[in-house]
Parts: structure tokens; C-alpha cells; sequence
């Protein structure tokens, strides 16, 4: 705890950024980003406790298990794939903080991005996972604070809205926000952006048109890691032949 | 897409917009707010140490709060899902810690389902919403232990895939993005007409927007290009369902 606590003051004119981020923020954010993400691991049972405690409602085990083992199948591949995904732009403290509070593809990401963006640094560098976690703290204030006066009052006014634009909120705001978002990292990279999206959508359809089912549980899985991973593959494929260059002048 | 209709309310629901369940989602969420707030102080400080202006961090912070405020209505809309079948307190408390809709609807969807219960359906007993309550938290828990014991070494898994090539990370980065929110895309584009005219007009939006604030040089557009975007996109969106509907 100490080694990292006094040393504010000592190494403040020699240290380069990289050594700041390396030995005092790095290790600061491992250390308390486990440990509150353990505790939330454990608070997020006050509901379940409240139901047994208060109400004395407890399912079977057998129930609990099964629903456990069913959700396990479907988003299993998940708990290990998206961390790993989301890694190199959410950085070390946006990936305890993101998988903490959820969210990641609809907000975190463009929010970290975005800010990215706006404030000027590098994707990939210390400033950049700086300047994510700031944005994924103020996203982090900003949607607690919406969702939590949209569950208790928000739900009626929403609800008077006329059906087509309760529709219209739910269904096309998130792709806005997808094409958005790939329009503006395919900016720096569009052949790479091109490639992403044909292996995504080969994937997508072998999966919708059943070729994919003999992976076991269902395969969504094959298709997020064959577009990402084949995507970082090629790219780096095409960088080596020089086909590609970090961003400069390359727009559509 | 999560279709639903707001069925009469069954009898769990008055257990579950309890005053004690809003109670005992408070401390995990306290748990989250706490986490943003040393992580802020602490690269707020850092940050400046490393050379990083003032002013970039601000730009930083105003960033992530005008950019989380679309998304967050947007979450919000689809939270009625959740707050129509599991009350409230839960469905704040998911979508504020862990998960997404796209988890926690079809997670409660799983526990239900182990008594024969469809989301939505009447005669929901208690002991069925429990277990809907449970297996979104079981679930959910995965990710935080992966990022709790995992983070620390992705660093490893990713130098392995960029081989230590310096250059060659931001490109492993931006590359692993697109890969990413391309299957995203695909997913929603294979929905429908609407979603697809969505997509292509938020992201023309975009890089429209982007181009305009890189050649005036203008850099509040940034902050607000998202945003900006997603409005145009669902306006496409809503668009496209009245004249044309949906093709496939």
C-alpha cells in the first residue's frame, strides 16, 4: 500500500509519462479495481439476500443451478471473449470499471472513444487509457443518474409516448450508435473497416442461415471471434506487407 | 430486437417494487460509484503528472458526460423491458452494474423458464421471479471476476498477438475495434430495412461530422458528433419503417 503513496512528490520531475502510468497509476488500478470489483460481486447479491431475508422466497437449488448452467452456455464465451475484445481501447482501468458497470458496447466504448477522439491522444498509448478512464467515470455518473430518475419517474411519461416512437427509441437509437462508431475508427483505417465487415457479415449470415450449427450451444461465439480476431489478424498481415499505415491521410 | 406488451401487472411485481428491493440494490451501485471515483481522482492526477493539459482532461470528462447521455435514454428505453418484468430496483440496478438489456433480459428469461414461464406471462409465481433474480446475478458475475483476477494479464495476451511491434499496436487496436462493431453492424443490419438505414445514415453522420470539425478545426462538434448522429440515425431509422417498412 505504502509504495505507492508516498511517492508523489519524490519522482514528479524525473519521471517520463510512461513511468508515471507504469509504476503508480498501473498498479494503484490493479490493486483497487480487483478489489472493488470483488465486492461487487458480492452486493450485487442484495436482491437474491433481500428476497430470502425479507420475504423468505428461495428457489430450489436445482432451479437456481439450472438457470446458472442455461445462462453459463449462452453468455459463457462471453465472460472471457469480451474482456479480451475490449481490452485495447477501454485499457487496463477501463476494463475493471466497464465490466463493472456494464453497458460496454452502447456506452463505454463510444464514450471512451469519443473522448479519445475529442481530447487528441492516441489510441493504444497511457494518455489515451488516461483520458478513457475519466470518460468512462463521467459515463459511469452520467447513467446512474439518468437511469435511476428514468426507474422511478421517467416510466410513465415514456410509456404516454406514442407507440411508434417507443419503438423507434428501442430499436434504431443502438444502431445509430453502432454505424456511428465504425464510421469513425474506419476513418483512420477503411480497408481494414472494409475487411471487418465482410468477414462479420459472412459470419453473421452462415450463422443466421444455420451453417454454423454444428458448434455446440449456440454459436454466436465463433462469430465475434472469427470477426476479431480475423480482422486483427489481416490487419496486421496487411501492415507488415505495407498496405496500411497508422492514421495520416487515408479517407474514403 | 426485444419485442414485449405491457400485460396487467402480476402479484411479484409488488414484491419486487418493494421498498426493500430498492434498498438492497443500493450498496452494489454505492460499490460502482465509489470505484469511478477513485479511478477519476486518481488519473485526474496522474494524468497531469504524465503531461496530459488540464484542458484535455476537462475536454475528456465533458466528452464521456455529453456522450453517455444519448446512449443512456437510449438504455433507458429498453430498461422498461426489464423494469415490466423483473420491477424497478432490478432492472436500475442490472443496467447500472454489469450487464446490458441484451444480457439481463434473456438471463431472466432463462430463470423463468426453469418453471415453465415465459417473461411476460401471467401467474409468474415469486420463487420463479427469484430465480430470474438469481441467474442475472450468477450470470453476471463472470465478468466481474474475469476483469478482477484477468485484467492484469491481458497485457501479456495482447503483446503476444502484436509480437512487441511497437507501431503495430494502434493498428491491432483500431483493427480489433472494427472487428468488433462490425459484427455488431451485421447483427443489426440483418434485422431489418429501418436498422440497416440507421447504420449507414448514423455512420455518414459521423464521418461527415468528423470531416467538418478536422477541416474548420472545429473541436465542440466532436464532443456532440455521437450524439448528433444517433438522433439522425434514428430519425432514418423511424423514416425508413413509415414509408418503406422492412424488406427482409
Amino acid at each position: 500500500m505504502s509504495e505507492n503513496q508516498h511517492s508523489e512528490g519524490e519522482m514528479s520531475g524525473a519521471a517520463s509519462g510512461t513511468d508515471v502510468y507504469e509504476d503508480k497509476f498501473v498498479p494503484y488500478i490493479n490493486k483497487w479495481g480487483r478489489r472493488t470489483n470483488l465486492l461487487a460481486v458480492l452486493l450485487s447479491l442484495g436482491p437474491a439476500v433481500a428476497l430470502l431475508t425479507v420475504f423468505d422466497i428461495l428457489p430450489p437449488s436445482q432451479a437456481i443451478v439450472g438457470a446458472f448452467v442455461s445462462v453459463a452456455l449462452t453468455f459463457g464465451w462471453a465472460w472471457f471473449i469480451e474482456p479480451l475484445s475490449y481490452y485495447p481501447v477501454l485499457g487496463i482501468p477501463g476494463t475493471y470499471m466497464a465490466f463493472m458497470s456494464g453497458n460496454i458496447s452502447n456506452l463505454r466504448l463510444p464514450c471512451a472513444a469519443a473522448a479519445q477522439e475529442a481530447s487528441d491522444v492516441e489510441t493504444g498509448t497511457p494518455q489515451a487509457s488516461i483520458i478513457s478512464t475519466v470518460a468512462i467515470a463521467a459515463s459511469i455518473f452520467v447513467n446512474t443518474l439518468v437511469l435511476g430518475f428514468g426507474a422511478v419517474a421517467l416510466v410513465s411519461a415514456f410509456q404516454a409516448l406514442p407507440e411508434l416512437w417507443r419503438n423507434a427509441l428501442e430499436s434504431y437509437l443502438v444502431p445509430a450508435v453502432f454505424g456511428a462508431i465504425f464510421a469513425q475508427f474506419g476513418r483512420d483505417y477503411p480497408k481494414v473497416a472494409g475487411i471487418g465487415f465482410a468477414i462479420a457479415l459472412v459470419m453473421t449470415l452462415l450463422l443466421e442461415l444455420g451453417y454454423l450449427a454444428f458448434l455446440p450451444s449456440y454459436p454466436l461465439y465463433a462469430v465475434i471471434v472469427v470477426s476479431v480476431f480475423g480482422t486483427t489478424l489481416i490487419a496486421r498481415w496487411m501492415w507488415q506487407h505495407g498496405m496500411i499505415s497508422p492514421p495520416d491521410e487515408e479517407n474514403e | 430486437m426485444i419485442g414485449y406488451e405491457l400485460v396487467p401487472l402480476p402479484a411479484y411485481l409488488d414484491i419486487a417494487n418493494s421498498r426493500w428491493l430498492w434498498l438492497s440494490t443500493l450498496p452494489v451501485v454505492l460499490a460502482v460509484l465509489l470505484q469511478a471515483t477513485l479511478f477519476l481522482r486518481r488519473a485526474w492526477n496522474d494524468g497531469k503528472e504524465m503531461g496530459l493539459s488540464e484542458q484535455k482532461l476537462k475536454t475528456g470528462f465533458k466528452t464521456g458526460v455529453i456522450s453517455a447521455i444519448g446512449p443512456s435514454i437510449a438504455v433507458l428505453a429498453g430498461m422498461l423491458a426489464l423494469i415490466a418484468t423483473v420491477g424497478g430496483p432490478v432492472a436500475w440496478m442490472r443496467l447500472t452494474v454489469i450487464g446490458s438489456v441484451a444480457f439481463e433480459l434473456p438471463a431472466a428469461e432463462l430463470g423463468v423458464s426453469q418453471f415453465g414461464y415465459s417473461l411476460g406471462d401471467e401467474g409468474i409465481t415469486e420463487t420463479a421471479y427469484a430465480t430470474a433474480v438469481w441467474a442475472m446475478t450468477l450470470g453476471g458475475t463472470g465478468w466481474l471476476l474475469v476483469s478482477a483476477f484477468g485484467t492484469r494479464h491481458m497485457e501479456t495476451v495482447r503483446t503476444k498477438i502484436s509480437n512487441g511491434n511497437e507501431k503495430l499496436l494502434p493498428i491491432v487496436s483500431a483493427a480489433a475495434m472494427l472487428g468488433a462493431f462490425a459484427y455488431f453492424l451485421t447483427g443489426e443490419a440483418t434485422a431489418g430495412t429501418p436498422e440497416t438505414g440507421s447504420i449507414a445514415v448514423g455512420g455518414l453522420t459521423m464521418l461527415g461530422l468528423l470531416h467538418l470539425a478536422d477541416s474548420r478545426d472545429i473541436q465542440w462538434l466532436k464532443e456532440w458528433a455521437l450524439g448528433t448522429a444517433m438522433l439522425v440515425g434514428l430519425v432514418a431509422g423511424v423514416a425508413i419503417q413509415v414509408t418503406v417498412g422492412s424488406w427482409w
